[in-house]
């Protein structure tokens, strides 16, 4: 399942404040290349394993070694067949998968309007 | 976090979209096929009326509307013929095609809820099929309605298949095809005869409260029914050209 960080004392979120979206991106999604496999899997029922290797341009132990995380956390199912005799591995987003992109895409847009907003804020004093 | 960060969040979240949207056209970029099949068994149907687009003085309709909608049909055994075999044949075409774009795209498309629908399908029809068929029972010739009894048709069934494709294909195009093929049939074959208004639709448009009458026959409805799934077919097989150019 998807890391969920527990509110401790101090922080926004125990003085009743939003949490910081920074604080809310889980260390599993985060990463570059689990957002492509996420968001690659989000938009189709089952994907091949080389297309996901082609469509982002990494190598099988790469990839591999990304699946396994987000295997081991329940974001994604794998499953092996064939095609004629060909050995054929699909994988598919599991619900937690789904939820956990829908959570980091919107923590991501959060910090971004976040941080444009203070931008366009004028600094204190000043007029 | 710095803007710095925040031009970071944001390139990613615009890579992510580009990539999401590749997938999507990817994935979902065979849709105008089973569209475009629904749309060619809906207008193909036109064949099983006795007088699919001219008007006529007197009609025949046998009960339950095997051809679809309730007017007079060459051959109600046809009709059931047509539908009967149609619809599987249809079905077998659009698991072809999917298990084909598997094979040449790495991508599958959500295989169960197409083929619970297609059982579906037949299941609905063979309940259909059960029933006996006869002349127009009174209450259909009485123009009081709505008659529920004219919701037996198998275009029912074609509704609900296009309505589960929309949401398999995550198409609001083919969902929204899907429900107005519902709706006009659902009109259709609960007044009669074909095309009837009722008195409070009539009246809300300035008629009597006896109500109205299109001078609409089958292949004109028909056609109505067959335009959003083409429209969705010809946007669909365009998007997928020009992803495919690019």
């Amino acid at each position: 399942m998807p890391h969920v960080t527990e509110p401790r004392p101090g922080r926004p979120e125990a003085t009743g404040q939003p949490p910081h979206p920074a604080t809310v991106l889980d260390d599993v999604v985060h990463q570059r290349v689990r957002l492509g496999v996420l968001t690659v899997l989000s938009e189709a029922h089952e994907c091949r394993f080389a297309t996901l290797r082609d469509e982002l341009g990494l190598t099988d132990g790469n990839l591999n070694r990304h699946l396994r995380i987000l295997e081991k956390a329940g974001l994604l199912q794998v499953s092996k067949g064939y095609e004629g005799r060909r050995p054929v591995t699909w994988l598919r987003l599991t619900r937690g998968g789904r939820a956990a992109l829908r959570a980091e895409v919107a923590a991501l847009e959060e910090l971004v309007s976040r941080i444009r907003a203070a931008a366009l804020d004028p600094p204190e004093g000043e007029d | 976090m710095d803007r710095g960060a925040a031009g970071e969040a944001a390139e990613t979240l615009a890579a992510l979209e580009q990539l999401r949207k590749r997938t999507h056209r990817r994935a979902h970029g065979g849709a105008w096929l089973p569209a475009l099949g629904v749309a060619v068994l809906l207008l193909a149907s036109v064949a099983l009326y006795r007088y699919p687009l001219s008007q006529t003085n007197s009609i025949d309709a046998d009960y339950p509307f095997w051809a679809g909608l309730p007017d007079e049909q060459v051959s109600p055994v046809a009709s059931y013929i047509f539908w009967f075999v149609g619809t599987p044949l249809l079905f077998a075409g659009m698991a072809l095609w999917y298990s084909w774009r598997a094979r040449r795209h790495g991508v599958r498309a959500a295989w169960q809820p197409v083929v619970a629908t297609g059982v579906g399908v037949l299941l609905l029809l063979a309940v259909l099929a059960a029933v006996p068929t006869g002349p127009l029972p009174d209450m259909l010739i009485n123009r009081e309605g709505p008659h529920w009894g004219g919701l037996l048709t198998p275009l029912l069934p074609l509704a609900a298949a296009v309505v589960v494709l929309g949401r398999v294909e995550r198409s609001r195009g083919l969902v929204t095809a899907g429900v107005w093929i519902a709706l006009l049939t659902a009109w259709l074959c609960t007044t009669f005869p074909l095309g009837h208004l009722p008195g409070w639709f009539s009246r809300m448009t300035g008629g009597t409260d006896l109500g109205g009458h299109l001078s609409l026959r089958p292949g004109h409805y028909l056609v109505l029914m067959a335009l959003p799934l083409l429209v969705v077919a010809v946007v669909n097989l365009a998007a997928a050209r020009r992803a495919a150019r690019d």
